[in-house]
């Protein structure tokens, strides 16, 4: 029960070893066109104009990559010099990132000699860390330092019968072994929350659970709408789905069996090890990036069937530092991306391996990643921009 | 021909999910605690979707996971298919809430 990572000052580990360069913006995309071993982001919010409450999500998120273990260096660059928003100045995020004990930089165009006086300085910057940062070596480390996201989607029936129950297996093992575990997608747990609030560890987690899926689901009614005419969505449903419930019941399987610890917000950070449930939405190019920035290192998408048909290369989520692995238990699904699927878990409706069997097959798969095997999309450059989960208006 | 599969998630379920393509008139077995269910297809019960195990009134609680996944939006006659058709969720319904029909 062990891997091959990189122990980190703060007494972290990653399965990987990125310099990471925030925010988004010309800087960072040309630092990293330049050097090897370099990670930044992509989104189309800079926060302009968004609520201070969302602002500081935003925030979190970057101050969370930067500290994910998988990160073992930063550069931060003001985006907008000495006129940004409080809660996004780089000096801020440079902070709160230097105080999980690694070494951050800070490019500052107003001193740095403008944009392009900026970008010499973080090519010649990101080189000595990334030349720094190979130094160090994988060693063997425990169970514990392994930190899981998950979300299904595209999810057909296939994901709650021997899909989910694969990855349930995963989460109970790696949290008997002492690591973290999240999962979320709040609409997807309405239908099924009683069951989870059972688990909380506390009353004031129960109520937690109970009253993320009250707020999403007097939204929901306050559209008006069927739900079904939402989500589940069209492929669901062409996969078999019902309705709204039966996928929650379905989804919940990948969270295992374990007691849940907390309810966090997205890209917040555990205090403690175990099960966490996230408040946050499906949508696969926001969630795991809030994954990685809760301090995941290792993410995956469990995979349905409906809707991907013709889909023989799958692209991978945006999920920034944390390798990113697709799971699916579907047969056709399987046959048509095989290249692109790092498990296979349909073998339980075969009837040739019990969801347990599947679910040490898929253990061991994610060991192999976090020791250094590249997931099937993490031979991709090609990333997603990040739909980061902001709630409030803009103005 | 041997009887096709379908399985459930819990014994108090009422709906089974089809592991096979099932045609009309086909045999279906469902393993239940230890035993075998067995009934026939009514219609095409197609690989990933729920034939029901019993019949269901209309308004009638339908069962997977041991939990309620929707309501009977019309009778449902043993061996039939169980879908968006004939099964309606029960949650964050924003249409009924605004007065609209079940």
């Amino acid at each position: 029960m062990s891997f091959l990572g990189y122990i980190r000052s703060d007494g972290s580990v990653g399965t990987r070893n990125y310099v990471l360069i925030i925010p988004q913006g010309i800087i960072a995309k040309s630092i990293c066109d330049f050097v090897a071993g370099t990670k930044s982001i992509l989104t189309v919010d800079h926060g302009s104009g968004r609520t201070a409450n969302d602002r500081e999500q935003i925030a979190r998120l970057l101050i969370g990559l930067g500290r994910n273990s998988n990160v073992a260096s930063v550069i931060v660059h003001a985006a907008s010099p000495g006129v940004g928003y409080p809660e996004l100045r780089a000096e801020r995020l440079a902070d709160e990132i230097a105080a999980g004990g690694k070494r951050v930089e800070v490019l500052d165009p107003a001193k740095d000699g403008g944009t392009y006086g900026a970008i010499v300085r973080g090519i010649q910057v990101a080189r000595m860390m990334v030349h720094d940062a190979s130094k160090l070596r994988r060693e063997k480390v425990g169970d514990e330092y392994l930190c899981l996201g998950v979300k299904c989607g595209y999810s057909d029936t296939t994901s709650g019968i021997a899909g989910n129950p694969a990855v349930g297996y995963l989460y109970d093992k790696i949290v008997a072994a002492g690591g973290t575990a999240l999962f979320g997608e709040t609409t997807e747990i309405i239908g099924a929350e009683q069951a989870l609030a059972r688990r909380a560890v506390s009353p004031d987690v129960a109520e937690a659970i109970l009253r993320a899926v009250t707020i999403q689901e007097e939204r929901a009614k306050a559209t008006g709408l069927d739900i079904r005419t939402v989500n589940p969505v069209p492929s669901n449903i062409k996969g078999g789905i019902s309705s709204l419930e039966e996928k929650s019941l379905g989804a919940i399987h990948k969270a295992g069996t374990t007691p849940i610890q907390g309810v966090l917000k997205y890209a917040e950070r555990p205090t403690r090890k175990g099960l966490y449930f996230v408040d946050n939405w499906m949508g696969h190019l926001s969630i795991f990036a809030g994954y990685a920035a809760a301090g995941a290192n290792v993410v995956l998408f469990q995979l349905g069937g409906g809707g991907v048909a013709g889909r023989t290369l799958l692209e991978g989520s945006p999920s920034v530092v944390a390798p990113f692995l697709w799971a699916t238990a579907n047969p056709k699904t399987y046959a048509a991306a095989t290249d692109s699927i790092d498990f296979y878990s349909g073998t339980v409706i075969e009837g040739t391996e019990t969801p347990e069997e599947a679910g040490e097959r898929l253990y061991r798969t994610v060991v192999d990643i976090a020791s250094g095997t590249l997931s099937r999309s993490e031979t991709l450059h090609y990333a997603e921009p990040i739909d980061m989960y902001l709630q409030e208006p803009r103005f | 021909m041997s009887a096709r599969r379908a399985l459930i998630m819990h014994p108090s379920d009422n709906v089974a999910t089809a592991v096979e393509e099932i045609h009309a008139g086909e045999e279906v077995a469902v393993p239940v605690r230890g035993s075998v269910l067995t009934l026939h297809a009514a219609e095409p019960i197609p690989f990933g979707f729920k034939i029901a195990l019993q019949d269901i009134p209309r308004g009638g609680i339908i069962r997977k996971y041991g939990e309620t996944i929707g309501k009977a939006s019309l009778a449902i006659s043993k061996g039939a298919l169980v879908h968006v058709h004939n099964l309606e969720g029960t949650r964050a319904r924003g249409d009924l809430a605004k007065g609209g029909k079940p």
